[in-house]
């Protein structure tokens, strides 16, 4: 199943807008390393902007990866990035929860982290787990901290959003000290790095030195600036679509002069501001919109796209959270998604919670089961079986047709979500969060991710006692 | 000459160029450069504040209300060498070391100008020491510090407690999308505005404290 939120020809039209931003606006840079890299390669500067050639353009986008892998550190868990899945991913940074117990918004946690972690391990429509960021964890050294904690809670692939190269040293030797050697990271790389420059169309020293390390370290690289309409962006979702774009391909550009065939993703945010209040917004219908546009480009360059689609305006776990998330991402998922970011978000992204993030695992499911791919033929079209049962005057129940494929998946089995009678429903007269509530706490209480093994907890623990030394 | 009540019509609809005009002819016609600001075009904000919060007004058109006003005040400014401009109280704002993110505190600064504060904007990636000089440079009466990332809220701490070790008589607030009224009491900021309108609603409970 596809959906088209441009036609062909408003595509090229969008496309044609983005080459022209990075012809005649281009980016401005603070990294040395990362000016020269593209004055080298034919970038032309002009009054401290760095303005792009079709050459280059042309040159950047011809060595992109369709496809690569992402992986868990053992062998349950392999992603084709590029396969337009529609992998869950849990939301990254969020420096509150609500609170499992109480339902209270509070401060992260480092227990909050192991929690979320082991919580997304257990849920089978969760494919990549992303970390929050715990407040009661040295600030120095938080990365290398939700690093560990999230390799040590579960065994799926990671995706750990770094704003500069400061930890980059210690969270690339956790992954290898996990993977076994640099050689086996490379081959299986278990995590995805993405980084956020700022918009409009700006590669701070931070982001883009991070940027040509992650690449430089062969890990699969995510670009993901996050720019608001009106505010960072134009107030126009196509001009929005057209300006994210550019900047975009702007640092999908300097990855691949960097090393040719570098894997990365176009991570997309595409935001807006609430006019009245001056907030951010990351809710419907237009961040979808917007995501959809941009999967669209994506497919059309053939690079693997990542959009954040499991958010909402939302504060809570509740009917208004279901139907943003379901919407955001169902859209980003029918306009093409390798990744969908964000799950367990509420508040825009802000704020993480567990019973958010069960909810999510359900949407994850059936959106998954939206985009599956199908045949049409005899045997599913059924001519013969209608016409036979209609000719007997029996009904369907007892034909093997329907033993056949009611076991084959046709049909959605809710992770969540209950379909009883009115009686039965009734008993407990529970809502959906009232019972992704409930499984939380179930899961939580039995749930204990594959350990690491002995020996890398001790390389761990001389990892991040030299990540202390060196960074506090 | 005209109405300050037209004058204040047109800070309200943002029309710089009139207000502009509007305030020439109000200088040439002999007006008292305290009536225009206060009669015209702070009487013209003090419509727009509450019609924002009321959400009649969106942000660009308040930020256009801002600068009609203040071209306008540019005006008389120099009129009133011997008087001091009225203000609500000098604000030294910017966003913490290591932050890029500029938009948030600049909607916030905006809206403390249309309240009537006197904002310095020290920018992006402010160091503690920065904000300690400005503090003493501008004599500013509140701090107000700005963090989109999660990683780079240290900054405010690490500001307040050069101010305090600094001895300076200034308030601290603290604001961003990261940014809890938990963490504003855990280091020591005397507030927090979860968005840019109350900001300016903290400021002025301070000041007037």
């Amino acid at each position: 199943m596809r959906f088209d939120y441009y036609s062909e020809e408003q595509l090229l039209k969008v496309h044609e807008a983005s080459l022209d931003l990075l012809k005649k606006v281009g980016i401005s840079t603070s990294s040395e390393r990362f000016r020269a890299l593209l004055l080298d390669n034919g970038c032309i500067e002009k009054s401290k902007r760095i303005l792009f050639t079709q050459d280059v353009i042309d040159k950047g986008l011809k060595t992109v990866p369709a496809v690569f892998k992402l992986c868990g550190r053992n062998d349950l868990h392999q992603l084709e990035i590029g396969q337009k899945k529609a992998y869950c991913q849990t939301l990254v940074g969020a420096p509150s929860v609500i609170d499992l117990e109480s339902g209270e918004r509070r401060d992260a946690l480092v227990k909050d982290l192991e929690d979320t972690t082991r919580l997304a391990d257990a849920l089978d429509n969760i494919d990549i787990i992303s970390p929050l960021f715990p407040r009661d964890v040295p600030q120095e050294i938080i990365l290398t901290i939700e690093t560990a904690t999230c390799l040590r809670s579960t065994s799926k692939p990671l995706s750990i959003c770094v704003e500069s190269s400061r930890e980059l040293k210690f969270i690339k030797e956790l992954l290898i000290a996990t993977a076994g050697s640099e050689q086996a990271l490379r081959e299986k790389p278990i995590a995805t790095l993405p980084v956020s420059p700022v918009s409009p169309l700006e590669y701070g020293f931070g982001p883009a030195e991070a940027l040509l390390d992650i690449v430089e370290a062969g890990l699969p690289l995510g670009i993901e600036p996050c720019p608001q309409m009106g505010a960072t962006g134009p107030m126009s979702m196509n001009g929005l679509v057209a300006m994210h774009n550019a900047e975009i391909l702007a640092g999908v550009i300097a990855a691949q002069l960097y090393k040719p065939g570098c894997p990365l993703t176009m991570s997309s945010r595409a935001t807006f501001m609430d006019m009245r209040t001056g907030l951010a917004l990351w809710a419907m219908p237009e961040m979808g919109l917007m995501s959809a546009g941009l999967n669209q480009l994506g497919r059309y360059y053939n690079i693997p796209v990542a959009p954040g689609g499991y958010c909402g305006s939302s504060k809570i776990a509740d009917a208004q959270s279901g139907y943003e998330h379901l919407y955001n991402a169902l859209m980003e998922a029918l306009a093409g998604s390798d990744i969908i970011g964000s799950a367990g978000s509420l508040d825009n992204a802000l704020v993480e919670c567990y019973t958010m993030l069960v909810m999510d695992d359900e949407i994850s499911s059936v959106v998954k089961r939206t985009i599956r791919e199908f045949d049409v033929n005899d045997d599913n079209l059924a001519v013969n079986v209608i016409a036979e049962i209609i000719e007997k005057n029996d009904n369907f129940l007892g034909h093997k047709h329907t033993r056949k494929y009611m076991r084959s998946g046709e049909l959605w089995i809710p992770p969540l979500s209950k379909r009883q009678t009115f009686e039965q429903w009734a008993a407990q007269g529970q809502k959906i969060e009232d019972m992704a509530k409930d499984k939380a706490k179930n899961l939580l209480a039995v749930h204990q991710p594959a350990p690491l093994g002995e020996e890398v907890e001790k390389e761990f623990t001389t990892i991040i006692a030299a990540a202390k030394k060196a960074l506090m | 000459m005209v109405s300050f009540e037209s004058l204040a019509q047109s800070v309200i609809a943002g029309r710089e160029a009139q207000v502009k005009e509007q305030v020439q002819e109000m200088i040439n016609a002999g007006a008292d450069p305290l009536d225009v600001i206060n009669q015209g075009l702070i009487a013209g904000m003090n419509i727009v504040g509450p019609r924002f919060k009321a959400g009649d007004m969106f942000v660009p058109e308040v930020l256009m209300s801002a600068k009609a006003m203040s071209a306008g005040i540019a005006l008389v400014k120099p009129l009133m060498t011997d008087k001091e401009l009225p203000s609500m109280g000098t604000i030294v704002l910017g966003t913490v070391k290591g932050d890029l993110h500029d938009i948030g505190k600049n909607l916030v600064g905006m809206l403390l100008e249309s309240g009537g504060f006197r904002v310095v904007n020290l920018g992006i990636d402010i160091a503690p020491e920065a904000f300690v000089l400005a503090v003493k440079e501008y004599k500013a009466d509140i701090v107000a510090m700005s963090a989109l990332l999660t990683t780079t809220m240290l900054g405010m701490k690490d500001t307040i407690e050069l101010i305090k070790e600094e001895g300076l008589n200034v308030k601290c607030i603290i604001g961003g999308a990261p940014v809890s009224k938990d963490y504003a009491d855990k280091i020591g900021a005397d507030g927090f505005a979860p968005d840019a309108a109350s900001a300016v609603d903290l400021c002025k409970q301070l000041l007037s404290a």
